[in-house]
């Protein structure tokens, strides 16, 4: 065989990457559409309902919209102040927009193919775009962990004191809240016994027990972070333009800024992706789909199908959650992921730890379904508690100033008052 | 072949590669010139490292396919020029994003040679927490990022030398090793080391590290334990020691 042609795996890879990178594209542009019909909904008004098919006059709904909006931006001055350091200034969109593209290399997308009996193709073709790599989960964490940089090289390369605060301040909530977010992912992965998402979905559809019902605690500690990571509200001090005049984009305009918005989008929907194969079953929904890997086309279809719709109602779910909350102030945003998502991430990780190193003793003294149950009651229990003791821990009055212990000023004032 | 395209025995290319690459970074390191002379270094560095690279290059084995040779070839290449490049900036950013850059080389070679785990865990650790820390505090602490010692480097003439030493002696006693001397080869890599890179790979590499390794995992997270206490023993300690001061003045 010629070396220099390309391998059936090979093509079959380039073939998911080309589906996977022109849906995600298509879908961010039509989920903006989607997000400002909600908040026209929310705000009891039309929202975007006119643009339709160029040069005639059919409307469509607006579903032209997307199109406009993007030709608009392309087509602005790309502008770049003259204080910039220009190399990085240019780098940073680039880089956001790479890595969150980057992570659905390990983020399947649906189930597998029946068997194509292509020579040289493993059968069957799972929908996931690097199927040998073992640490999926980790290379999620490791690329979002990369998202920083772009972050807080954009801020400090925009040689602005607004953008360099917005970079160090919107790096400092990613970086805390990767800590919970970590800890929520390793409640499943513990539970699953694989780093793989594929695995882990197919674990939740073999028991029947979504990781959201056997660990409810877990789940919303990985909401609340996966919020944060995407910088969503009310985590969404990035983009807080009217009090804290915008982030890490202040001074970018035309197509770089649309580099940094369509990246924050990819988050949102990684986001989604993770919360649907981690906690929501994946491709699974009892007596549908079934749950071995033998599928035949129609099955296979219906669990791309089942999956698309739980990630749509989550990112419904993110888009219904910005118009219902008010942004956290920086200190609250940060008491939250350090003294109570973390504490309560810890609380989940050391239940399902010691639910799992137990099981086989469970099952041999209780059986198979009395076991089963109390697995799934336990963490509930921890849950409630946890809810309870962060509802009991938290002072109960409205005290809105930012809290301050000990700094040196408060020093100097105890010093002189006693 | 490769006898036709360079007349030259490999160990005299090695020594040739070795003492090119250190005159490259001697030239290449900020010596505190100014204006023409050091822009004609920087010149001459980069010519003199492409150099040294490409001999490494040619004394180097082969690897497998042909694709799999040109990515290996492609990351370990940005791994060792961002490396020194981050030796030879003169921003503080610029070098830790240089080394950021290397870090991510070296994770590339890592997961082309089949160890996921490790490289991934490379990029989470040394490139997601630990390098961002450096840049919060270069970023805070220095934004122009033109102190003298930042312009000067310390010792450029002996840094190099030793650096270009150590490269050398490395890919000496490598290039022995994986040149088919397999009584050292066996001993140096035993058969577990292969097996936890085959399929299974977290699953095979835990079980190893938890079973044979088990004792110096726990005292690692021990270790890491206290540095985290006393980290919060220095924080506290320093505020109620600034309470005291304050209190004896």
């Amino acid at each position: 065989m010629n070396a220099l042609l390309p391998s059936p795996a090979t093509i079959a890879a380039l073939v998911k990457i080309g589906l996977l990178i022109g849906g995600l594209m298509t879908a961010a542009a039509y989920l903006v559409l989607v997000e400002r019909w909600m908040a026209a909904w929310v705000q009891d008004r039309k929202g975007p309902n006119r643009v339709g098919i160029p040069l005639t006059k059919i409307r469509l709904f607006g579903l032209g919209q997307p199109l406009a909006d993007g030709l608009k931006i392309i087509l602005k001055e790309d502008f770049t102040p003259k204080h910039v350091d220009k190399v990085l200034y240019n780098a940073a969109p680039l880089l956001i927009l790479a890595t969150s593209l980057a992570i659905f290399a390990a983020i399947p997308f649906g189930s597998v193919l029946p068997p194509l009996g292509i020579p040289g193709l493993p059968d069957p073709v799972p929908f996931l775009v690097a199927p040998s790599l073992d640490v999926g989960v980790l290379w999620v964490f490791a690329l979002s962990s990369i998202t920083v940089y772009s972050v807080l090289l954009g801020g400090w390369a925009s040689n602005n004191k607004y953008g360099f605060l917005g970079g160090l301040r919107s790096s400092a909530q990613l970086v805390a809240y990767e800590i919970p977010l970590g800890l929520g992912l390793l409640g499943v992965v513990l539970a699953a016994g694989s780093l793989r998402l594929d695995v882990i979905m197919s674990a939740q559809a073999q028991s029947g027990v979504w990781y959201v019902f056997a660990q409810p605690l877990g789940f919303i500690v990985f909401l609340v972070a996966a919020f944060a990571e995407a910088a969503r509200l009310p985590f969404d001090l990035p983009e807080a333009e009217q009090e804290l005049v915008g982030g890490y984009h202040t001074e970018y305009s035309g197509i770089k800024l649309l580099l940094f918005l369509v990246a924050e989008f990819l988050h949102m929907v990684t986001a989604s992706f993770l919360i649907v194969i981690m906690f929501l079953g994946g491709w699974h929904f009892w007596g549908l789909t079934g749950a071995g890997d033998e599928v035949t086309w129609a099955g296979a279809l219906i669990r791309f199908g089942v999956l698309s719709a739980k990630i749509f109602a989550v990112i419904l779910f993110f888009m219904l959650v910005r118009w219902s909350w008010p942004r956290f102030r920086f200190d609250q945003l940060m008491n939250l992921a350090w003294k109570v998502m973390l504490p309560l991430g810890l609380a989940n990780l050391v239940t399902v730890a010691t639910i799992e190193e137990f099981r086989p003793q469970l099952v041999a003294a209780l059986g198979a379904g009395p076991a089963k149950w109390l697995a799934i009651a336990a963490p509930w229990a921890v849950f409630f508690i946890g809810w309870i003791a962060a509802g009991l821990l938290t002072p109960s009055g409205t005290d809105n100033r930012p809290i301050r212990a000990h700094d040196p000023f408060d020093i100097e004032h105890e010093l002189s008052g006693a | 072949m490769l006898a036709a395209i360079v007349p030259l025995s490999p160990g005299v290319l090695l020594a040739a590669a070795v003492t090119a690459s250190a005159a490259s970074l001697w030239l290449l390191l900020p010596r505190g010139q100014s204006g023409r002379r050091e822009r004609t270094a920087r010149w001459l560095g980069a010519g003199l490292g492409v150099a040294a690279l490409a001999a490494f290059i040619i004394t180097g084995r082969r690897l497998g396919g042909l694709g799999e040779e040109s990515v290996f070839l492609i990351v370990s290449l940005v791994a060792v020029v961002s490396a020194a490049a981050t030796v030879v900036s003169r921003s503080p950013v610029y070098a830790a994003i240089w080394f950021a850059l290397s870090l991510a080389g070296v994770a590339g070679v890592l997961l082309v040679l089949g160890a996921q785990f490790l490289g991934v865990a490379t990029i989470v650790v040394y490139a997601g927490a630990i390098l961002v820390m450096f840049l919060f505090v270069l970023m805070l602490a220095q934004p122009s990022g033109l102190a003298p010692y930042d312009r000067v480097s310390n010792e450029p003439l002996l840094a190099a030398v030793a650096g270009a030493v150590l490269l050398g002696l490395l890919s000496l006693s490598i290039g022995r090793l994986s040149a088919g001397d397999t009584a050292v080869a066996a001993d140096v890599a035993p058969a577990v080391a292969v097996d936890a890179l085959q399929a299974d790979h977290v699953a095979r590499l835990g079980g190893e590290l938890f079973s044979r390794h088990l004792i110096a995992i726990e005292a690692a997270g021990v270790l890491l334990l206290i540095a985290l206490i006393g980290s919060i023993a220095i924080v506290a300690r320093g505020e109620e020691s600034r309470v005291q001061e304050r209190r004896a003045a």
